[in-house]
């Protein structure tokens, strides 16, 4: 990045005009001049001082110690039998900020066919940004809560704006009285926050999904990076040249990436943290993580990937009002109980970590959740640590908060007791020196008679924690990974369909270091081997799915007709069970692909079901694809009305597409072949991508149904000189199979499926076979979590209908969806060198009658019938363990 | 007397449309009308239009037929190497060592099988084309409470989805109306007819009832309390219902109806277990509650759905309720289930002693019933459970077993002939007989196949 010129910068950070246009109002008075002594002072930056006095003058804290001489003219506080603490930080809230837009509101600029609002066509219309707002600006004076979180002992609150996806920048407040709102800002831009859902959507349109947002988050902070570029640029020599456009939503960003301030990114499970680390990376800012239940299964990423934690008190548990005969899912189970241990699993890793409130409606429940924490193994200190001086260190406000230090701010609260003790009351509250009695105080609390201050919550949704808040957690079943992983296994005395050269009976098949090391008969297991005894069985490659939707978190960007900016490795789903349904049905390998909404999708994944495995782990390296659709499912009606709504239209669009792809790839060409003065051309990521596909860096697999318009694909990847990779569920590929096989796309096909749609009434399940016969790479795939379970039946079928052997039949779901998606050096058949992918079936697996008994991935067993029943059991004693913890009725044993 | 052949008054104030109705021959008696007190109208041939007149159209079907020389499974005993002969649409003797009669179609079935025809005991064929286009789908009818309605108004038997099924062996089916409490009555067809009158076995064969559920379904964000509260007024409603059709039935029988009312006229049928009602219900729970109503009521009724049903199997066998299911290739009930649970199910079910038959609940996908009951072989389900739950189980549980689901003398013409055995994938249906004619297995698919097989063309070698 260059430089800019000094002026610009003092410029832009001014940008949206939002200061008080109220007079500054006059000081009523100054802060008095405190002291309080004989206090047990827990200074958290240092050591606890058993006896003694905190003074404070002008609304800072001038002196701590044991000797410290009370100032003449000093208000004296006896604090004995009174502990000193910090005032406490809520890490992230809404005060000031609290006025949710009304529901499909409509924002200025308006005009899109959904309700009014207006219509977001892609990451340049900037949907949900706001990023020129500061919560440290327009704070709503009419905010009750100020008043609650200070009562609840909170000095100072981080606070945003949370509407949209980039609502806008975080601010440090502290909770004085609200008479002089500016002064109450400690901090301005500290974070900039982004939500991975936009609750209000005060737009249409993109982003439509979980892949759409992530792709969005990333272009947004490409384009702030090169806004600033343009603009310095430009004002180093605009005369003569013509201005670049103005975006005030990336300003903002740009400054961020200046600072250096983090970004507040979502995450609870681990998966989520993985996808919020490598999403920050890429957009080139520190992440702070909020939100965190499910961190405790993430610590150790979390630490190596040096991102601070936001851990939300607000603890889930079942709702009130549930179904009595419904148990929760596992998954459910586990965030109720797990939750509480992530405080402790956060500091035994090392992560730097704050609490906020999070979803209590009620401050005064923060203390508790932070008591339930405690229980389950956080130390006192790093609870209170948690609650003021890592909070202000996170967001760089460690200079002026979070201990009680001779020069920062006077926030401090006074207890009774220890603030983590049952009971304990926060008596008393300073805020910039200024004291807060509060109903905790022992005057107080007689007259408001027990009462619980003033906005009383509502009575919650969710039950409380039940029994002992300090039971330990139910231990966890082993419910993912391979059951075992021996460096060597021989599979002995089974039929092997190899699916490259046949069957051979009696065969053996070692497996070493995940590879399969021979194939034959009459071999002899090496010592030490893991012998599989599997005369009577069969053994064939891992099934591979060349068209899946499992393992994402979303499928479709529907929103655009050309949602080539996203890609579905950016929402890869470990937790989907999906994987391990497949796995007992034999499968390995699974190309997960975008969905069919529009004539171009987004990107895929080539996952090996590596069950257990974060999302890197279960990456195969494949090479890149991208997810392209004809027909019905792009064209049939939408709201609003989208582009194309007819064939006629998907092919305009594609080709549109793709010239402006080629210019895109022309001006960095040009950009790479000049000079270098000028700055890089902005970076579009769904030019990129298309811009691969002209490169043959990706592969096109194209949703397509019709004759006709397989063709007319055909022919526009011909005029823009590329191939299209595969043809997926191309039923009607039958009636032009001469001319896939010369253009060279494989095809990839359901086996029986017809008569939903008008374009799959002429489907029919000879279309593998008949194709196969004309010279066409065939697959059969299953785009569907149950059919993949069996696709070796639906292979089965092409011998019945349409007469393919068994060695063909076999290949069309193991040799030839690996050679369409580029992996067969790896994959797709019982060949020494290979992955050690593979199925052992009681039964022949081209029959209804093959079952899978055990699956092999790169030489590990993940599925066995036998051990599965073990598992299953062990998830079932699980669930019954967590429904006693919680007291929720177990299933009655006669429904079993 | 079958219902709707028996054209009884049932007061004065029901005027007779015996114009359109005739008492032609019926195949067989499926239970005597008074026997169990069962109230006859004849709301269900009016809704039709016409009373079945099953074969006697049909010219082929007044041919005689022996299948002779192939392994025959009667479904009624052990299999033996014989003959099969078909006489006025029904099977006149099966057995071995049996000459051909005389002017038989002799049909060498030497090396092949000889099995009663496929049952598909609930689809919509005939009753929707393409999914995708709502113009195709007659099987939903708006409202609630639709007890007088019929599939066999709407079946097409012209539909390309027939022949299909056919093809691989589903020679009758039950045609079922969807959607609602109370979705109307299934037809009973074999799947071959010129019109649908040379289809039809029984038009009112069962009352479709959708029993309430209190699942919660996908993104259902209600709260218990209200989910409860929604399920106790679809209850009541659907008792005030039957309260309805029993207070209507009796004033018609004291013929004091002011006039007649299609809809508790034809809900009246199902009272006192006089038309058997298929029971919608999937979930455990669901399917508990659905069975104890549907008990209370009085009702003859089979479960259809069951997917859930393995969890309650002994309280199911205990009761002897019999259980229609759906798919067995489908995904387990919950995210913690086995990944077998749905594989499993029939299995257990069996062992249990409960009855199952399968539906495939579809239409273009009818072909792969048995590819559903033989799914549940390697799990637990015997060969042949599996092979009885595709032909004459629902039957039995219908109360029409006295007509279909085996080769048994009597019994109406259904019957395939094959290459192996009907449960696996590799088997070809090489002869069919249904209603007695003899049927080509020729369908749109094969059609489409011979056509672009013999299209000229450059074979591009790989």
């Amino acid at each position: 990045m260059k430089n800019r010129a000094p002026a610009l910068l003092a410029g832009l950070a001014l940008a949206p005009a939002t200061l008080d246009a109220q007079p500054r109002p006059a000081r009523p008075d100054v802060p008095g001049l405190y002291a309080i002594a004989n206090a047990r002072v827990v200074t958290v930056s240092g050591d606890t001082l058993e006896n003694g006095t905190v003074v404070m003058e002008e609304g800072l804290i001038t002196a701590v110690g044991a000797g410290v001489d009370v100032p003449a003219g000093a208000r004296v506080i006896d604090g004995t039998g009174r502990t000193v603490y910090p005032g406490l930080i809520d890490a992230l809230t809404t005060l000031g900020h609290g006025q949710e837009p009304e529901p499909g509101a409509a924002a200025p600029g308006g005009g899109g066919g959904d309700g009014g609002r207006p219509h977001a066509w892609g990451p340049e219309d900037r949907p949900g940004t706001t990023t020129w707002l500061t919560a440290a600006d327009d704070l709503d004076a009419g905010d009750e809560r100020f008043a609650r979180w200070r009562e609840a002992g909170f000095t100072s609150v981080v606070s945003t704006r949370h509407e949209g996806l980039a609502p806008g920048q975080a601010a440090v407040l502290n909770l004085g009285s609200f008479e002089r709102p500016r002064e109450l800002v400690v901090a301005g831009p500290v974070a900039m926050r982004v939500n991975l859902q936009d609750r209000s959507r005060t737009y249409s349109g993109f982003p439509g999904s979980a892949m759409g947002v992530f792709a969005y988050l990333k272009q947004l902070y490409y384009d702030a990076a090169h806004h600033g570029d343009v603009w310095a640029d430009y004002e180093e020599a605009p005369r003569g040249r013509r201005r670049p456009e103005w975006d005030g939503a990336l300003e903002p960003i740009r400054r961020q990436l200046d600072e250096g301030w983090p970004v507040l990114f979502p995450a609870s499970s681990r998966s989520d943290v993985v996808r919020a680390l490598a999403t920050t990376a890429e957009m080139g800012v520190r992440p702070v993580v909020y939100g965190a239940h499910g961190a405790w299964e993430a610590a150790d990423l979390l630490a190596a990937g040096g991102a601070p934690v936001l851990v939300s008190l607000d603890w889930p548990a079942p709702p009130r009002d549930r179904d009595p005969d419904e148990v929760p899912a596992l998954a459910e189970l586990r965030r109720y109980d797990r939750a509480p241990t992530t405080p402790a699993a956060l500091a035994a890793a090392g992560v730097p970590f704050a609490f906020y409130a999070g979803g209590l409606d009620d401050p005064s429940e923060a203390l508790p959740a932070v008591r339930r924490a405690v229980a389950q193994g956080l130390s006192a200190d790093d609870a209170v640590r948690a609650l003021t001086l890592s909070a202000a260190e996170i967001f760089g406000v460690d200079d002026r908060l979070g201990s009680i230090e001779t020069g920062k701010i006077a926030n401090l609260i006074v207890t009774g007791g220890d603030l983590l003790d049952e009971g304990a009351a926060v008596e008393t509250v300073f805020v910039d020196g200024e004291r807060f009695e509060t109903a905790g105080a022992p005057d107080a609390s007689a007259e408001e008679d027990g009462d619980g201050g003033e906005g009383g919550s509502e009575p919650r949704h969710r039950t409380g924690p039940a029994g002992d808040p300090a039971a330990p957690p139910v231990p966890l079943a082993a419910d993912r990974g391979p059951y075992r992983d021996d460096p060597v296994t021989f599979i002995a005395g089974a039929t092997l369909l190899t699916a490259s050269r046949g069957t051979i009976e009696n065969g053996d098949v070692l497996v070493r270091d995940g590879r399969i090391a021979a194939v034959g008969t009459g071999l002899e297991p090496p010592p030490g081997a893991t012998v599989v005894d599997a005369a009577g069985q069969y053994v064939t490659p891992g099934i591979i799915d060349a068209h899946s939707h499992l393992a994402a978190l979303s499928i479709n960007e529907g929103s655009v007709n050309v949602s080539s900016m996203v890609t579905i490795e950016d929402v890869i789903r470990p937790e989907d069970v999906g994987m391990y349904r497949a796995l007992a049905g034999g499968v390995t390998t699974i190309n997960v692909l975008h969905g069919s909404a529009n004539p171009v999708g987004g990107g895929n994944a080539v996952l090996k079901l590596r069950w257990g495995a974060d999302a890197g782990g279960l990456l195969l390296g494949a090479h890149p694809g991208i997810k392209f659709a004809r027909g019905e499912n792009t064209t049939r009606d939408r709201n609003p009305d989208r582009y194309p709504g007819s064939r006629m239209g998907v092919q305009d669009v594609i080709r549109q597409a793709f010239l402006d792809a080629g210019a895109y790839l022309a001006e960095w060409d040009a950009y790479r072949a000049g000079d270098g003065l000028r700055p890089a051309p902005r970076r579009d990521l769904k030019l990129e991508r298309l811009g691969e596909v002209l490169r043959g860096e990706r592969w096109v697999h194209a949703h397509s149904y019709r004759g006709d318009e397989i063709l007319q694909l055909l022919r526009l990847a011909e005029e823009f000189g590329f191939t299209i990779r595969t043809l997926q569920h191309v039923l009607e590929g039958y009636k032009v199979a001469d001319e896939i096989a010369a253009h060279g796309a494989g095809a990839s096909t359901f086996s029986d499926w017809w008569a939903y749609k008008v374009e799959a009434f002429d489907a029919i399940p000879h279309n593998a076979a008949l194709m196969t016969e004309r010279g066409v790479l065939v697959s059969i795939n299953s785009d569907s979590g149950e059919e993949i379970r069996h696709l070796n039946q639906e292979a089965a079928k092409t011998m019945k209908w349409g007469g393919l052997d068994e060695e063909a039949a076999l290949r069309l779901v193991t040799l030839n969806p690996a050679m369409q998606l580029g992996i067969d050096d790896r994959v797709g058949s019982l060949d020494e060198g290979k992955d050690a992918d593979l199925t052992i079936w009681e039964g022949h697996p081209l029959s209804m009658f093959g079952k899978p008994v055990q699956t092999y991935v790169d030489g590990k067993l993940y599925f066995d019938v036998e051990l599965d029943r073990g598992r299953q059991a062990a998830i079932e004693a699980e669930k019954q363990a967590h429904l006693a913890k919680l007291g929720l009725r177990p299933k009655a044993e006669e429904d079993r | 007397m079958k219902r709707n052949a028996h054209v009884r008054g049932t007061g004065a104030a029901l005027p007779l449309v015996a114009g359109t109705l005739r008492t032609a021959r019926t195949f067989g008696v499926r239970r005597a009308a008074g026997a169990r007190g069962a109230p006859v109208t004849v709301a269900a041939a009016v809704a039709l239009g016409a009373a079945v007149v099953l074969g006697a159209a049909s010219p082929a079907a007044a041919q005689t037929y022996a299948i002779r020389g192939g392994t025959v499974h009667t479904l009624a005993g052990e299999p033996f190497v014989g003959t099969v002969v078909i006489r006025d649409g029904r099977i006149a003797a099966a057995g071995p060592d049996m000459e051909a009669p005389a002017g038989a179609e002799v049909v060498d079935a030497a090396g092949r099988h000889v099995y009663p025809g496929l049952f598909d005991a609930v689809s919509r064929l005939g009753l929707t084309e393409i999914g995708a286009v709502g113009v195709t789908n007659d099987a939903r009818e708006q409202g609630g409470f639709n007890p007088h309605l019929q599939a066999a108004t709407a079946i097409h038997p012209a539909s390309e989805l027939i022949p299909v099924a056919r093809a691989n062996g589903i020679a009758a089916t039950l045609s079922a109306p969807q959607g609602g409490a109370v979705a109307g009555q299934a037809s009973l067809v074999g799947l071959d007819g010129w019109t649908v009158e040379e289809m039809l076995i029984d038009p009112g064969a069962a009352m479709v009832v959708n029993y309430p559920s209190l699942a919660g379904g996908f993104r259902d964000r209600r709260e218990w309390s209200e989910r409860r509260e929604r399920y106790d007024e679809a209850v009541a409603r659907l008792d005030e219902w039957l309260d309805a059709a029993r207070d209507y039935q009796r004033a018609v029988e004291a013929g004091a109806a002011a006039r007649r009312d299609l809809k508790l006229e034809a809900a009246a049928q199902i009272l006192d277990g006089g038309m058997p009602v298929l029971l919608a219900a999937n979930g455990d729970r669901d399917i508990r509650n659905a069975v104890e109503w549907a008990r209370g009521r009085g009702l003859d009724f089979a479960v259809a759905g069951g997917r859930g049903a393995w969890k309650i199997a002994d309280w199911l066998a205990e009761r002897d309720v019999p259980v229609i299911l759906g798919p067995t290739q489908s995904m387990p009930t919950g995210p913690d289930e086995s990944y077998a649970e749905a594989y499993a199910n029939p299995g257990r079910l069996h062992a249990a002693g409960v009855r199952i038959a399968f539906a495939t609940f579809t239409a273009a996908d009818s072909r792969t019933l048995p590819y559903e009951a033989a799914q549940a072989v390697p799990y637990g389900l015997p060969r042949g459970a599996a092979l009885a739950a595709i032909t004459k189980n629902a039957a039995e549980m219908l109360g029409f077993d006295d007509r279909l689901g085996t080769l048994q003398e009597g019994r109406i013409a259904n019957v395939i002939v094959t290459d192996g055995d009907p449960l696996a994938i590799r088997t070809r249906v090489t002869e069919l007989f249904i209603l007695g004619r003899r049927v080509s297995t020729d369908n749109r698919h094969r059609s489409l196949y011979e056509r672009y097989r013999a299209r000229p063309g450059r074979r591009v070698p790989r």
